[in-house]
């Protein structure tokens, strides 16, 4: 009973390409502002002496431009993408949509004020101002609304895998976002949580991992299921796999939370939890992997010419190793060390930098082709973004690790009289060769994000002259 | 629409198409992955059983006792006591000893002074460093580019042989233990800008007494006739050229014109207490007072000393403007 | 059309896969269960949350090693039973007690500038935490942390228990320049702080705030109407540095614990 598409829909897809060229362009921006992060840890000169680019200061602004700006672009043109796409239909609303648009753009623009300027509500990732937070719940629900509706009038009979998760990803932020930001004004710039000490911690960590569990991968597996099939031009390798991979996320992901707190004044039942669900995650985590990895089987030689999919399976290989690395730092006697230190850094940018970056960078350059109708201005540049992002994420990775591992060690070590090793500053200019590794790395990815402007933007140009060659020939 | 049909395996799609091509092999997923699926959901269960898990089971779970040796015993608490005997163990033998012993004894027995060395470290680091600098240099290395901006050592330097409240190891002890805070008083309302311009002088130059306003004004009360300070009050030695905060004509004129710890402006010198803060044991202040010693500059105890203490400790430091030097 | 009215997974999962509102519907309660499960119970921890007042909460309470149950007050700080009745009269030992008025002032500034993004404020039952940083950490020190400061990473050292190891003096030449006094830190220059008064404004209305609090709010007998009136005039003359070594001289010395005690019960 699918749609017979005998004349094709028109899609409403000029809100796609505008999320499409935002996303590259606070692909850029954030991880530039990574990089300086970075360095102000390896040089600490770099806080100049201006409050609002200290330390403190312009992390929460990293943090917020590469998981809501660039994150949330790719989010967002890739879902209003695939979901006309897949249920052959235009959107519910193409009004909200740039509603969306806009209004989340308008958010990122006040966070680049708003943070510098020390508005910190004080919890990691959700650092906004209150009004902000509004402004960011009724923008959400325009999008979700939105996109819900959109499933709800698609013209094929099944709804697409991709859209589950995305639906999943929808409801879980409004939950998550909601409940995490309940606090009461002071004014303009401070607010503080209606929760405290234990209660907030745990309602934190339930919002912190869970927007890594379903906004970070939920979202970006919902790319996944669309974009390896797609470029590859192979079905998804096992549609039983894809019903399991996701009611096992979506079930258990929201009971990890827990192991962000494994050792602290939270009773011990619930650290115990989190870490116990968090290990079985293993599994599923995995049979997503590994229905991206399989639906390539038998045609692994595109890998050679399609440098879009080496992206796409890159992420992949990324995605398998940090949600194995995760279970294993929620093992009790790993957390005792890995907690509190780079090591968390250097899994959170193996997510980061490797799956979720990789698969956006791969379902961009598809997007861009399709959405301007037209060839990469450079296949070339393709690859070398790919080379650059792949030796930059992996120089970072292996420096925190390192780092990490090293801090863990450094802290607990004693020598044979029982007594504590090294002094607390000793493990600080331990990490000092480490840190300028990371900026290094951290810039030769960010040098990447550039490459893939330019060749944006050239496309985008080149898409456009020819259009307009045809339309002076269609006049003449 | 037609169905598409892996070509290698011949394996069917779920029949499903979205997109023009987007579509679902049926292949099953493959059996390790449905055993692991299912282990996973078995190791929760036992991981139950091992670990406190269930919400409100404030320690232990509802299963005690069932499934694996030791299920349901373990508390993060009970862990560390695990993990701190083996530690205690190790440092019984020495921690005994330490409890009822002297810094002066300790200092004495070969053995234990090694041991106290290496427990000093890192107890003298993270709690001692931050004011005296790692091993006791001083504070200055780094600040010293910006020494106009602020008022030089934050507290002396520990690894040289100049005290101001006497090296030896019961005078350090007794630093480290009970705090300190040396006074001078602010002289800006006392002396004229031309007097203080005067004594300035004389201080830099090494030799304070050269000018009769140093006794004239009171400066010998707590410096001593020949400027050389006094360890009962931690009055600074002025002809040594070692400098507690800043050896510039700028620098001196600042002590004299604000004092220490005498209000606006004064110079801050405080050595909190440790003992009142609770932050170090006793056998911790102990091994402290070794550790300082030990960097170079501890002095044998000179019967001197002793004597001059209890007779200056008398007249308290802070009224000490009457007694006149020795 | 052969294949396309068979089922691959189950007449269940078939339905949802058609039918959006049933999706929505089932993810909503699928992704509801685990904070449920995790968040609520915590409500009802001893001494916190829902059980503020009532130290039995749940059969559990603090005992010392002759197995006698610790009177809260012991812990949490209660004017009603102290022989300290204000929080200017307050003693290190006396129990978890709110912020004064200059502490919450610097607290507010050291979430404003991101302090918690290196230092942790809790300290782990592990020996080696204990040997660098004192006894582990307990829920009821947190109690009145309106947005905790447990932080997640360590870049500097934890300092939940940093109030009364350095002079305010230090504190002071520290956060301006850390490298003077710490040569390999990496801590960013806070010496404007110096430079700016506290907002006597905002203080005010965060006291207010803290009051308002469903839960943990500081009890009205503590910042009695009478407190917050007099909090601008508390601060007057104040400037942010001296705020925020304040609340760092406050970390970490409300509660007196014995050796061998276990507190996390
Ligand atoms: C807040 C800064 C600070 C800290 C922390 C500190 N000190 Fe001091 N210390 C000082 C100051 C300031 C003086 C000088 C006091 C004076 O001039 O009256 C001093 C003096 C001393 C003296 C006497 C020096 C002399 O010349 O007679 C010793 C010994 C000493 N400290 C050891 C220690 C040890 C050991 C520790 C750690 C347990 C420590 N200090 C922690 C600031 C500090
Ligand atoms: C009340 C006692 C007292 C009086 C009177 C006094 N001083 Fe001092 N002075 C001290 C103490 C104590 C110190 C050491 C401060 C410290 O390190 O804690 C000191 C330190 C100094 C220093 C700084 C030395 C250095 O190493 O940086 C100078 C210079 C000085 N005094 C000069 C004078 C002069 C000149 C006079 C007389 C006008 C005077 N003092 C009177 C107690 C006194
Ligand atoms: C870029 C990371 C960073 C930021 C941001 C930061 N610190 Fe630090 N902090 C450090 C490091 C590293 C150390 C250890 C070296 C030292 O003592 O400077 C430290 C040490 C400290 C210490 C001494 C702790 C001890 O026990 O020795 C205190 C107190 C402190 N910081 C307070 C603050 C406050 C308050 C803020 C915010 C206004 C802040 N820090 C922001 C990195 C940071
Ligand atoms: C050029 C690339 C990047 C660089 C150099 C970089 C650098 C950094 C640095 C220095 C930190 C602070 C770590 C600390 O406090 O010690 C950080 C934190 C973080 N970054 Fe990045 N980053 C980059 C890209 C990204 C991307 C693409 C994401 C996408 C989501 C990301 C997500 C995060 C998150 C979530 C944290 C917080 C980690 C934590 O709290 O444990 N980063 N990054
Ligand atoms: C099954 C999969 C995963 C598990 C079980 C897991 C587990 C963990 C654990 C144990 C921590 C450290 C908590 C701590 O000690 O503080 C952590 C931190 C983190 N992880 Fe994962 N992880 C998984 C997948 C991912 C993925 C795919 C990403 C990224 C896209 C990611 C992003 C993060 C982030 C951002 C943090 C830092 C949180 C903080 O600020 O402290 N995780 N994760
Ligand atoms: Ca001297
Ligand atoms: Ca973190
Ligand atoms: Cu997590």
């Amino acid at each position: 009973m699918e749609a017979k598409q005998a004349t094709p829909v028109k899609y409403d897809m000029d809100v796609v390409r505008w999320f499409t060229i935002m996303a590259v362009v606070y692909a850029v921006v954030g991880t530039l502002i990574g990089v300086y992060v970075a360095s102000e840890l390896a040089f600490p000169f770099l806080n100049f002496d201006i409050p609002e680019i200290t330390f403190g200061r312009l992390r929460p602004l990293h943090t917020n431009a590469v998981i809501f700006a660039f994150g949330g672009c790719v989010l967002m043109a890739t879902g209003f993408y695939i979901v006309q796409r897949t249920g052959a239909t235009k959107l519910w609303s193409n009004t909200m949509a740039w509603f969306t648009f806009y209004g989340w753009n308008l958010i990122i623009v006040l966070a680049v004020i708003t943070l510098p300027l020390g508005m910190s509500s004080g919890k990691e990732y959700a650092e906004l101002p209150w009004w902000v937070d509004i402004m960011i719940a009724v923008v959400w629900l325009s999008y979700g609304l939105n996109y819900i509706m959109t499933i709800g009038i698609r013209k094929t009979s099944h709804i697409y895998v991709s859209n589950w998760f995305t639906m999943g990803m929808i409801v879980m932020i409004t939950y998550l976002h909601v409940v995490n930001s309940l606090a009461i004004p002071v004014d303009m710039a401070t607010a503080y949580s209606i929760y405290s000490g234990v209660q907030d911690a745990m309602i934190q960590w339930w919002w912190g991992h869970n927007a890594v569990g379903f906004y970070l991968t939920g979202g970006f597996l919902g790319i996944m299921y669309y974009f390896i099939p797609k470029q590859s031009g192979r079905p998804v390798f096992s549609y039983r796999l894809s019903v399991l991979h996701f009611w096992t996320l979506t079930f258990g992901y929201v009971w990890l939370g827990a192991h962000h707190l494994q050792y602290t004044a939270l009773p011990d039942w619930t650290g115990s939890l989190g870490a116990a669900i968090s290990l079985s995650m293993i599994i599923p985590s995995w049979g997503g992997a590994m229905n991206g990895m399989m639906t390539l089987s038998g045609a692994w030689d595109k890998l050679r010419t399609d440098y879009i999919l080496r992206f796409l399976v890159t992420a992949m290989a990324f995605y398998a190793m940090s949600t194995f690395d995760g279970p294993v730092m929620a093992i009790k006697s790993v957390n005792a060390l890995s907690h509190y230190t780079d090591w968390t850094v250097g899994h959170v940018h193996a997510g980061a930098l490797g799956w979720m970056s990789m698969i956006s960078f791969g379902a961009i350059y598809h997007m861009v082709k399709k959405l301007w109708n037209t060839e990469m201005y450079s296949d070339k540049l393709v690859n070398v973004h790919f080379w650059v992002a792949l030796i930059g994420a992996v120089t970072y990775v292996v420096a925190m690790w390192v780092s990490g591992i090293m801090q863990g060690l450094m802290w607990r070590d004693y020598d044979e009289f029982g007594t504590l090793t090294y002094t607390f500053v000793e493990s600080v200019s331990a990490m000092h060769p480490y840190y300028v590794m990371r900026a290094v790395g951290g810039a030769i990815f960010n040098l990447g994000t550039w490459i893939m402007l330019y060749n944006v933007i050239m496309t985008v140009r080149q898409a456009g002259a020819v259009r307009g060659v045809n339309a002076v020939a269609a006049k003449a | 629409m037609s169905d598409i049909h892996n070509s290698a395996g011949g394996v069917p799609t779920t029949g499903h198409v979205w997109d023009d091509d987007l579509a679902d092999y049926v292949n099953q997923p493959p059996k390790w992955w449905m055993l692991g699926l299912t282990a996973s959901a078995i190791w929760v269960v036992v991981y139950w059983t091992m670990y406190p898990a269930v919400p409100l089971a404030m320690s232990g779970t509802f299963f005690e006792g069932v499934g694996l040796p030791g299920s349901g015993k373990w508390t993060a608490i009970k862990e560390l006591a695990e993990d701190q005997k083996v530690l205690d163990d190790v440092r019984k033998p020495y921690e005994d000893k330490l409890k009822n012993m002297t810094p002066a004894a300790i200092l004495a027995d070969e053995e234990l002074s090694k041991y106290v060395e290496r427990s000093g470290k890192v107890l003298f680091s993270d709690n001692c460093g931050g004011c005296h600098g790692q091993n006791g240099v001083g504070t200055e290395q780094v600040g010293a580019k910006f020494a106009q901006r602020e008022q030089g050592l934050m507290a002396p330097r520990l690894n040289d042989d100049d005290w101001l409240y006497g090296g030896t190891i019961d005078d350090i002890h007794t630093s480290i233990s009970g705090g300190r805070q040396g006074m001078m008083v602010a002289h800006k309302d006392i002396l004229s800008a031309a007097e203080i311009d005067t004594l300035a002088n004389a201080v830099a130059s090494g030799n304070p007494a050269s000018t009769p306003l140093f006794a004239e004004k009171g400066c010998t009360a707590c410096h001593g006739a020949d400027g050389k300070g006094m360890a009962a009050m931690g009055s600074a030695n002025l002809t040594d050229k070692v400098w507690r905060f800043d050896g510039s004509l700028e620098g001196i004129k600042q002590t004299i014109t604000y004092g220490v710890n005498a209000g606006d402006n004064a110079r801050v010198a405080i050595m909190p207490n440790f003992t009142a803060a609770g932050k170090l044991s006793a056998v911790e202040m102990k091994k402290l007072a070794v550790y300082v010693y030990k960097f170079g500059g501890g002095q044998k105890a000179a019967p001197v000393a002793v004597e001059v203490a209890p007779a200056v400790e008398a007249a308290s430091a802070a009224e000490a403007a009457p007694v006149t030097a020795p | 059309m052969s294949d396309h009215d068979k089922i691959y997974s189950t007449k269940f999962q078939d339905k949802i896969e058609r039918n959006t509102l049933l999706m929505f519907v089932l993810t909503a309660v699928a992704v509801a269960v685990g904070g449920i499960v995790e968040i609520v119970p915590l409500f009802y921890l001893p001494n916190t949350g829902m059980c503020q007042n009532d130290p039995t909460c749940n059969n559990t309470q603090h005992k010392d090693l002759q197995g006698n149950a610790i009177p809260m007050d012991k812990i949490i700080w209660n004017p009603a039973t102290s022989a300290h009745k204000t929080l200017a009269d307050w003693q290190p030992g006396d129990g978890v007690r709110p912020y004064t008025a200059l502490e919450t002032a610097g607290r507010h500034v050291y979430i404003r500038e991101g302090c918690f993004l290196c230092h942790s404020q809790m300290i782990r039952p592990f020996r080696d935490e204990k040997d660098r940083y004192g006894h582990y950490s307990i829920a009821e020190e947190s109690m009145y942390d309106h947005t905790y400061q447990w932080g997640s990473k360590r870049t500097g050292p934890d300092i939940a228990r940093v109030g009364g190891k350095y002079s305010d003096e230090w504190h002071r030449k520290h956060l301006k320049y850390p490298r003077d006094v710490v040569p390999e830190s990496v801590m960013p220059n806070f010496f404007f702080l110096e430079k700016n008064p506290v907002d006597t404004v905002k203080l005010t209305k965060t006291l207010e705030v803290m009051t308002q609090m469903p839960f943990n709010p500081v009890p009205k007998t503590i910042y009695t109407d009478a407190y917050i009136a007099g909090a601008a005039k508390e601060v007057e003359g104040k400037t942010e540095m001296d705020a925020v070594i304040a609340y760092l001289q406050s970390l970490g010395n409300h509660v007196k614990f014995e050796e061998g005690v276990n507190y996390r019960d």
